[in-house]
């Protein structure tokens, strides 16, 4: 049994563990592990390997401006490419000695004597000791499963979108997709191109805005090699273009009108159809739901061999789906692009902190955190994409590298002052959540649709009221302030809470 | 009255039947004789329309609806009402009526209706569409339904139809539920609906439809030879069951429906002077000027796979 105490464990090899990591290091932290359940880094974007899977922001501003990446091929990369990237960053940062593969965490618990988690791995007799631990598990890690009566006694093949199954062969067969989400708009072009038929299965259609998908010329690439700072430059024009789209996504404004516009018009020009516009025409708010950018699904879905199904699913038979207008649509294989489970509630794994307080029975009735970045009564435990931290119109990775910067400079803290104890005070961070709830209420996320975003009683656990500039300014710096501090580790008779400063 | 729309959610979807579920080639299609079956064909064409009548009522519905739970109802109402359509044509085709693929074309007053309903009533408002498309259902649907279970005698079209009564009766329940709910409005509301809605000269369209539909469809009971007393019964039924609520009773919308429901089955009133002129001029409207039928259209089927 080792008894060597991390100073972190990252949970999670993802972009967000892959980034810690980088931040870490950079911050002359290097007594720290990832732990990975599977068998390679990546997480979403290793995952999510479906064809046609590609980010819907732009790849100069979908990556860590600590880490730029002037080779990037299209103005929106693919998910192969956007691995690439993480693996390359990996490699680059030689994290490779820091990475535990096959290492599933199954819990975690706070030792209050001793300052330190242990942490469960699945197969392994004795937890692994952290100091610290950055919970980077990723609100994408796991496929959404589907609820559908009768799934069970499907005989077909059956495929789940970011669990694909590259094997198997989609020429001359009959395909049925459940779901018109952001992956299902990305799957069906491709799939119209392979399969006998398809058929897709909607629920409630999405605004659908135009996505301009240029390849990179060789020269550009050339430029922004040499030319860093130019790249840097590009990376922020697209930053603030993303921004303005904010006034009308985030916030129910005229703006908001205008986007709507810009979906209608995208639906008239490429849909001819008026009882197929009808059925493609949102019901809802530009932006209540996430906004879906493709210029290839419309016509997908025109084609000969397509059809959409707004019918409402009955059950799931032996070979097909039945809908309410009583026809069984038979199929060889069902493709569920359902989205993933969004923890809005529950956390990825058992986390047990002060005084043997479970977080998923306080985050029962919808998740909430400090900043995002920490809850109270769990110390020394910052979580990457926490709750309330979901953009609705800029690029995640804004976010995550904010939240990377807060919570390796509050690492940097612990280890620096060598405390026990660094636990958000619980009014600053209920004193935050009613400022963040009290502004979600004017949000489009809010106004009325159901979404992932939301929980089964309409909270908003997920995503942040603002601009983008206003998540990163509210993390930059630690204000020790807000927090409850416990020195003299080494000394655990004695208790003592720093002044503030 | 008032009605627990979730429980009658999970009681929709714990229902649903698919035409799988019958066998459309069991014995007793010999049952409909030459006589009846002549008479029969455009009977069960004007009545798989009229589902479609309920169908595109339900669909505007669905996009009205205040509640999540009230559109999904509705949704699946719509759905339902190709279903009926769907099993109507697969009767249809039992009893060899059919024309190879084609879809056989509803008279000029259902097809009128339609077109009225395609073009306008994603427009009209739920206090609109909540107190007109009720009345559509029990007079005609309910009606039509009735006769067909009294007159046939072929077991699996009754089996077709005890499903689709029990779907109906489910559409009926939450019809009058919403009417009630309807009524909780503010007067000054409804009475800026009322207004709102008749202001649109689209609505003229849509009285000039519906006003010769209903006499229309006596007047094809009459011709099978079966009492219109039958539809005069469940036209009054809107009124019977309505009447029970006194806020769906506050809705001006009703009454106006309700007060010409009573005229029509009035067989002395004055109303069906021009009822029945309207009848004989929509008669002679050429075929050329009525709308192609919706593409939605396209997707009925008595495939009970595809």
């Amino acid at each position: 049994m080792s008894t060597h105490t991390l100073d972190v464990a990252v949970i999670g090899g993802g972009f967000a563990g892959i980034g810690t990591a980088i931040r870490l290091k950079q911050h002359g932290i290097h007594d720290f592990a990832i732990f990975e359940r599977g068998t390679a880094v990546g997480g979403t974007w290793r995952d999510n390997t479906y064809p046609g899977a590609a980010c819907d922001i732009p790849s100069r501003l979908y990556s860590y401006s600590f880490a730029p990446n002037p080779n990037w091929s299209h103005t929106y990369s693919g998910s192969a490419e956007i691995l690439g990237y993480i693996e390359a960053m990996a490699a680059e940062f030689r994290l490779g000695p820091h990475v535990r593969l096959r290492h599933n965490v199954t819990g975690i618990v706070f030792d209050e004597r001793a300052g330190v988690w242990e942490i469960a791995v699945e197969g392994h007799a004795h937890p692994v000791l952290a100091r610290t631990i950055v919970l980077a598990s990723g609100p994408l890690a796991n496929a959404g499963l589907v609820d559908i009566r009768g799934i069970e006694t499907y005989r077909g093949h059956k495929i789940h979108s970011a669990r694909w199954d590259h094997d198997y062969d989609f020429t001359r067969k009959r395909v049925a997709v459940v779901g018109t989400g952001a992956s299902a708009v990305q799957i069906i072009p491709e799939l119209v191109e392979k399969a006998a038929s398809v058929k897709v299965f909607q629920r409630t259609p999405g605004w659908v805005l135009p996505r301009i998908n240029r390849r990179t010329a060789v020269l550009t690439k050339e430029f922004y090699r040499r030319v860093p700072a130019a790249e840097q430059l590009a990376r922020r024009a697209w930053y603030y273009g993303h921004e303005s789209v904010a006034l009308g996504v985030v916030w129910n404004t005229p703006l908001t009108r205008v986007v709507e516009l810009v979906g209608k018009a995208q639906l008239r020009r490429q849909v001819k159809d008026p009882w197929l516009r009808r059925q493609l025409t949102p019901d809802f708010r530009a932006g209540c739901k996430r906004l879906l950018m493709t210029d290839d699904y419309y016509p997908a879905l025109q084609h000969d061999n397509c059809k959409l199904i707004t019918w409402p699913i009955a059950r799931i038979s032996e070979q097909g789906i039945r809908t309410a207008e009583g026809i069984e649509h038979q199929a060889d294989c069902i493709v569920f692009a359902t989205g993933f489970d969004v923890s809005k509630t529950g956390t990825p794994i058992p986390v047990a902190g002060l005084d043997g307080r479970i977080l998923a029975e306080e985050w029962a009735r919808g998740a909430y955190a400090y900043k995002s970045v920490a809850v109270s009564g769990y110390p020394n435990l910052f979580l990457t994409f926490g709750p309330n931290s979901g953009p609705g119109h800029n690029s995640a990775l804004v976010y995550l590298e904010a939240q990377i910067d807060y919570l390796v400079s509050a690492i940097g803290t612990i280890l620096a002052r060598d405390l026990r104890i660094l636990d958000v005070r619980r009014d600053r961070q209920d004193q935050y959540n009613a400022d963040i709830q009290r502004r979600l209420t004017a949000t489009t996320w809010n106004s009325g649709c159901r979404s992932w975003y939301l929980t089964e009683d309409g909270f908003n656990a997920t995503m942040y009221p603002g601009f983008a500039s206003q998540y990163v300014h509210q993390l930059r710096t630690v204000d020790l302030d807000d927090y409850v501090v416990v020195e003299a580790r080494a000394d655990q008779r004695q208790r003592r809470v720093v002044p503030v400063s | 009255m008032a009605m627990d729309f979730d429980d009658m959610l999970r009681k929709i979807k714990d229902r649903q039947w698919a035409l799988a579920d019958i066998d459309w080639d069991a014995p007793g299609a010999e049952t409909i004789t030459p006589e009846l079956h002549a008479r029969l064909k455009p009977f069960m064409a004007d009545l798989m329309w009229i589902e479609n009548v309920g169908a595109r009522g339900f669909a505007a519905m669905a996009k009205k609806a205040p509640t999540e739970t009230l559109r999904e109802i509705y949704r699946y109402f719509h759905a339902e009402e190709q279903k009926h359509a769907n099993a109507e044509l697969a009767l249809m085709r039992r009893w060899g009526m059919l024309d190879g693929d084609e879809i056989p074309q509803p008279n000029v007053n259902v097809k009128l209706v339609i077109d009225f309903l395609d073009k306008y009533s994603d427009d009209m408002s739920l206090s609109f569409l909540g107190t007109v498309i009720p009345m559509l259902e029990v007079a005609l649907d309910g009606a039509l339904i009735k006769f067909v279970m009294d007159e046939i005698d072929d077991p699996v079209c009754q089996a077709a139809f005890r499903k689709i009564n029990s779907d109906e009766s489910r559409h009926l329940a939450v019809d009058f539920a919403v009417m009630d709910l309807l009524g909780h409005a503010q007067m000054r509301k409804l009475l800026i609906d009322l207004v709102g809605g008749w202001a649109k000269p689209s609505l003229i369209l849509g009285v000039l439809s519906y006003v010769p539909l209903l006499n229309k469809m006596r007047d094809n009971i009459v011709a099978m030879g079966v009492d219109e007393q039958k539809l005069y019964k469940a036209l009054e039924r809107y009124a019977n069951v309505g009447e029970r609520s006194e806020f769906a009773r506050r809705l001006p919308m009703y009454q106006i429906v309700k007060l010409h429901g009573g005229w029509v089955i009035n067989r002395d009133h004055p109303y069906h002077l021009v009822a029945d002129a309207l009848v004989k001029i929509t008669g002679l409207v050429p075929k050329a000027l009525l709308r192609k039928d919706p593409t939605w259209s396209k997707e009925l089927t008595y495939e009970p796979a595809a």
